[in-house]
């Protein structure tokens, strides 16, 4: 009787061995590669001074905006009562300097489609629409005078950028 | 079409054609309800807390400190009397081992505006704080849910002269000394009937052109109207696509021009710093006297029909009674100057002009514990003597008065956005908005 028992055991255990020991099936997850844009439809939340200062200058330098100096603008654009006329005047400081990492005047001429999408991509991170696209490829190639500095104090200034 | 309907379709176009260049904002025909009474008013947030005693009532050190004999006026510009003759700490430094702050600053008018308009002796604020005081003089009402760090709920005077006197953005102005405190918030209210559409424009001054402003903002592009011209015409385009509703606009809304116009200005300014030609009153050693000067300048340049500035020296009271007496003397002195320059530099504004001073809240009547380098103690102000205030009218057709006193108190501070109404003929419609204080009416009718 206790030989059986003593069996009994053995087995259930071999049994629960042979179960854990089953082989581990291989899954594979794939993940096929997508670019995510904004919508605008979707910018509902406005950044705060911090977070447009931020963008704004690495958007133009390509590089980070030391934290003395983005609490000293920050301060500045909170002292002048219309927003716009000051992230202007910020603009148009940041434009008087040398190390801006822009296009040129010739490369934005040379291919203005290409110009268009990629501002659209740089300060709104979305496509911009047919309608958007042909107004400013029509506006610029009418317009001589029209500069990179003139395109992105526009884009820069605009409601949309104060958004996301 | 016939005879009558190309007489009736006639008259309803010519109708029409007289009636939408006039109508408003608010949704009304025609400006004003009834005529102005000045064409430009000044209105000066005096000071930071000024108690009763060492202002319009002129103790001095009897009062605060119990020095016998120690009364006097040190307010001269605004207040008539004479000055102390015991223990002058108030004034500059003569030199010549004098003792400082022994000789007081001359008198800028030729007679005090006691002497020249009406004084409300004894006037109530509505709150013992430094933000509420300001809410309640820029908003008429009394403020009493208003929290800190966030915009006035009830539409500001801003507000009001933009959506029902027709006013444009840069015709109404905020100086603001510092962009601490919430002050900056005070030029638009968050309230959905207003709000930032109306709002006004603001420099908190001694930053916007202080070092830190300059280093950010000196350096700005002289833009043309012809490279502005294409950036505003594509940055419209870009905000009519994405279409703000009124609720979510970040910031007070001016004009392509006016956008300029403040940009020029902004670059003007510092250009007038280098050159070391930015207007100043004679006596310039504090902070409130920096902020008159660019209240000045924007007066200079802008001609602002309505522009307030504040001032908040005297606040140095909690903790030194000496520097509170300072303040109090430069800041008399600033005021006057200021009301020199619109009198003498300004020739539109000259004669047509009201100047409206009072401080948003006073001062405690027993002082804490805290003694300064004169053993002078120090005063805060939360209890019932920070409610009694003083208020000064001067100006186009401001007549020489002098109403209320100690035991006849005439006024509130809240009455101040009605008198500004009154004076831009849009008395009516600010006191039916419903956001008035249901007390306050316009100072003209406490005359």
């Amino acid at each position: 009787m206790r030989n059986l028992q003593g069996k009994i055991i053995i087995g259930f255990a071999a049994m629960l061995l042979w179960q854990a020991c089953s082989k581990e099936k291989k899954v594979t997850f794939g993940v096929v590669p997508e670019v995510v844009y904004e919508d605008k439809a979707r910018k509902n939340k406005r950044k705060s001074d911090a977070e447009y200062i931020s963008i704004l200058y690495t958007n133009l330098y390509q590089v980070p905006i030391s934290p003395n100096q983005l609490y000293r603008t920050q301060n500045t654009i909170f002292s002048i009562g219309d927003r716009n006329v000051a992230s202007e005047l910020v603009l148009s400081n940041y434009f008087n300097t040398q190390t801006l990492k822009i296009p040129t005047n010739t490369d934005m001429r040379s291919n203005i489609d290409s110009f268009v999408t990629n501002t659209y991509k740089r300060f709104f991170l979305r496509y911009p629409s047919e309608g958007e696209k042909t107004f400013f490829k029509n506006y610029i190639t009418n317009n001589n005078n029209v500069t990179v500095e003139m395109v992105y104090t526009a884009f820069a200034s605009s409601d949309e950028y104060q958004y996301y | 079409m016939n005879r009558r309907d190309f007489f009736k379709k006639a008259g309803i176009a010519t109708a029409g054609g007289i009636a939408l260049p006039n109508i408003l904002p608010s949704g009304r025909l025609f400006a004003k309800t009834n005529a102005p009474k000045a064409e430009y008013v000044v209105m000066v947030m005096f000071a930071g807390g000024v108690r009763q005693q060492e202002s319009v009532s002129q103790r001095y050190l009897e009062d605060s400190q119990d020095v016998a004999g120690g009364a006097g006026n040190i307010m001269p510009n605004l207040f008539k009397g004479p000055l102390p003759n015991k223990k002058i700490v108030f004034g500059t430094n003569p030199g010549n081992n004098q003792p400082d702050g022994s000789e007081p600053i001359p008198r800028l008018l030729s007679k005090s505006m006691e002497e020249t308009g009406t004084v409300f002796k004894e006037m109530r604020a509505q709150s013992a704080g430094h933000y509420v005081g300001l809410n309640s003089l820029v908003t008429g009402n009394a403020g009493t849910s208003q929290g800190l760090k966030v915009r006035p709920r009830n539409p500001t005077i801003f507000e009001y002269l933009r959506r029902h006197a027709g006013f444009k953005a840069t015709d109404t102005w905020f100086i603001c000394n510092t962009i601490g405190n919430s002050y900056p918030l005070l030029n638009s209210s968050t309230n959905a009937d207003y709000g930032l559409q109306y709002g006004g424009n603001m420099f908190a001054a001694p930053y916007t052109f202080g070092g830190i402003g300059r280093s950010i903002l000196g350096n700005a592009k002289p833009y043309s109207k012809s490279d502005l011209d294409p950036m505003y015409f594509m940055k419209n385009f870009l905000d009519q696509s994405f279409g703000l509703t009124p609720d979510q606009l970040t910031s007070v809304k001016n004009t392509d021009d006016e956008r300029t116009q403040i940009k020029e200005f902004v670059r003007t300014i510092f250009q007038r710093q280098t050159a070391g030609q930015i207007v100043q009153p004679p006596v310039t050693d504090s902070g409130d006297a920096v902020n008159i000067s660019y209240a000045a300048e924007v007066l200079r340049y802008f001609k602002p029909k309505f522009l307030t500035v504040n001032l908040s020296g005297v606040d140095g009271c909690h903790s030194n009674f000496t520097g509170y007496l300072r303040s109090l003397h430069r800041a008399d002195h600033a005021v006057a100057w200021l009301w020199n320059y619109i009198e003498n530099n300004i020739p539109e504004m000259a004669g047509k002009t009201i100047m409206l001073v009072a401080p948003e809240c006073g001062r405690n009547l027993e002082p804490n514990p805290i003694l300064d380098q004169n053993d002078w103690y120090a005063y805060d102000h939360s209890d019932a003597n920070a409610m009694r205030v003083w208020g000064v009218m001067m100006g186009k057709g401001v007549p020489n008065m002098s109403i209320g006193n100690e035991n006849n108190p005439t006024g509130r501070l809240t009455d101040l956005v009605p008198t500004i109404a009154d004076i831009f003929g849009i008395y009516d419609e600010v006191m039916a908005s419903g956001y008035i204080d249901p007390l306050a009416k316009s100072l003209y009718l406490r005359m």
